[in-house]
């Protein structure tokens, strides 16, 4: 295979540091960082959805770290020393300029700028996701249809990014067949094989403490503003609960939040307390007037969070009962049905056997925890 | 300042609100009621046995409350439900109010009709004598 390689240079080819330290670290964190970020997101359920936060917001610090570095690394650790102009990226890709880059190549430095581009929108929209619809994190005041579309954007980057992923390892491998060179050990050792005629770039120095100063500063920043420091989002469900409905329908069951169904839901559901869900339910007229009045004044239409969106109305049309409607179902599709039946669940209106604020009405999946199966 | 004085009679007055009967007080005003002698062995049957006039779900007390009132029962919605005998649980048959409310809904689901006055006090004898 190195046939050619050994008949031009006789005598062992001189190894050149490509990739510093810093450049491989983040490389290989930010693999680590996404690999985690896209099994929780793709393949795991709602529960995981902390980790899919830490690992994904620790992409996009390494991202940020890798933004100031390009700016003050050393050679081929710089944007200058990959970005090229669209008209040399295009000769590259034709095939008509067909010098070795000793660090990225033009195609390989668009594709760097891709990936990091498309992570930060992923934090982005990621975050505005979590603002939005989960109603925390530093924009937990965004209206719920800014996060929602946060998130249908946020899953299709992450597609996107997948298959740019693909593409940069197909690139590396074909590059390094092309070149007869083992790119991703370059990646791991950080040194290439330094050839006659190799785009070297202009030499430039590393500036380690003013990255380092930059990177530090940003990162107490981020921390200072990132938590919500405990701010009430606009649009959270009533916490405080009337002590008649409390009362009076935590007998049998979870109170359900008003903010879960509309308010001419609970108008219905109220006037049928008679037959409840197969069973005799009713209360004197002054408690159900009372729990009514209270209830509609709390009604999905008062919130923004999104049990409201999903399942207010679902009593209306088709389902007799949330957990008889589609997107119950569909939430639940991953639990087994005989983790509902068995103990300690019981029931499917048992909701607060799994989701620990149910009462609240929030259904945070950062709350979320499917009981062990009893031992026999 | 008279007014005061009211505050610490309410406050005498709360825990007898709330204990407002006997499980015995309730089987003698339900025989009253009823001009028959209440029978633990009627309220047992009628406890224990399969209903069909009530609501489909329901068809017998022991759906929910469990065969034996001694212990916790378990509401179809997964929440469990105290025990009904006094003497596991003795907040049982002290308030009128609560015994007629859920007599009322429970008689309803069970056989789809009110109980009885005799019916009421066989049950609480029942439960009361375990």
């Amino acid at each position: 295979m190195t046939d050619a390689t050994t008949t031009e240079i006789s005598i062992r080819p001189e190894r050149v540091r490509v990739w510093d330290i810093w450049v491989r670290l983040f490389h290989w964190l930010l693999v680590a960082s996404i690999t985690i970020v896209a099994v929780t997101g793709f393949l795991f359920d709602a529960s995981w959805i902390a980790l899919h936060i830490v690992a994904g917001l620790s992409a996009v610090a390494l991202v940020v770290a890798r933004v100031i570095w390009g700016f003050l690394g050393p050679t081929h650790a710089r944007f200058a020393n990959f970005l090229r102009r669209p008209a040399v990226v295009l000769s590259h890709l034709t095939g008509k300029e067909s010098g070795r880059y000793l660090g990225h190549n033009p195609a390989g430095g668009v594709m760097m700028l891709g990936l990091m581009g498309i992570v930060l929108m992923l934090g982005v929209t990621g975050l505005a996701g979590l603002g939005g619809v989960l109603r925390t994190g530093p924009l937990l005041s965004l209206p719920y249809p800014v996060g929602a579309a946060g998130l249908e954007i946020h899953e299709a980057l992450a597609v996107l990014l997948l298959v740019m992923i693909l593409a940069h390892i197909a690139a590396a491998i074909f590059e390094s067949r092309r070149s007869r060179e083992n790119l991703v050990r370059s990646m791991l050792s950080g040194t290439k094989e330094s050839r006659p005629g190799d785009h070297t770039g202009h030499p430039e120095r590393a500036r380690p403490f003013i990255a380092l100063f930059l990177i530090l500063g940003l990162a107490v920043t981020a921390t200072l503003l990132l938590p919500n420091g405990g701010r009430a989002p606009v649009g959270a469900p009533v916490a405080e609960l009337d002590a008649s409905f409390d009362d009076e329908c935590s007998a049998c069951h979870l109170a359900y939040h008003p903010s879960l169904l509309t308010g001419s839901e609970w108008r219905a559901l109220m006037a049928g307390l008679e037959d409840h869900y197969g069973e005799d339910a009713s209360l004197d007229p002054e408690t159900t007037a009372r729990i009514t009045d209270w209830l509609v004044a709390h009604d999905a239409a008062t919130v923004q969070t999104r049990p409201a969106r999903m399942f207010a109305g679902t009593l209306g049309t088709s389902a007799v009962s949330m957990t008889d409607s589609r997107v119950w179902n569909h939430l639940h599709e991953d639990v087994r049905e005989e983790i509902f039946l068995r103990a300690p669940v019981y029931s499917k209106s048992n909701c607060s056997a799994c989701h620990g604020d149910a009462e609240t009405g929030w259904f945070s999946p950062f709350h979320i925890q499917i009981p062990k199966e009893p031992s026999k | 300042m008279k007014y005061l004085l009211i505050l610490p009679l309410c406050l005498l007055a709360a825990p007898l609100a709330a204990q407002s009967t006997t499980p015995s007080d309730l089987i003698a005003n339900y025989t009253a009621e009823a001009g028959v002698a209440a029978s633990a062995e009627r309220g047992q049957a009628l406890f224990t046995a399969s209903h069909t006039g009530g609501k489909p779900d329901t068809p017998s007390c022991t759906t929910c409350h469990g065969a034996d009132p001694r212990a916790a029962g378990l509401a179809r919605t997964g929440k469990p439900i105290e025990p009904l005998a006094p003497l596991a649980n003795p907040e049982r048959l002290t308030d009128l109010k609560f015994v007629e409310k859920w007599f009322g809904r429970n008689c309803n689901s069970v056989l789809g009709r009110d109980c009885t006055s005799a019916e009421k006090a066989d049950v609480i004898a029942w439960l009361s004598s375990l």
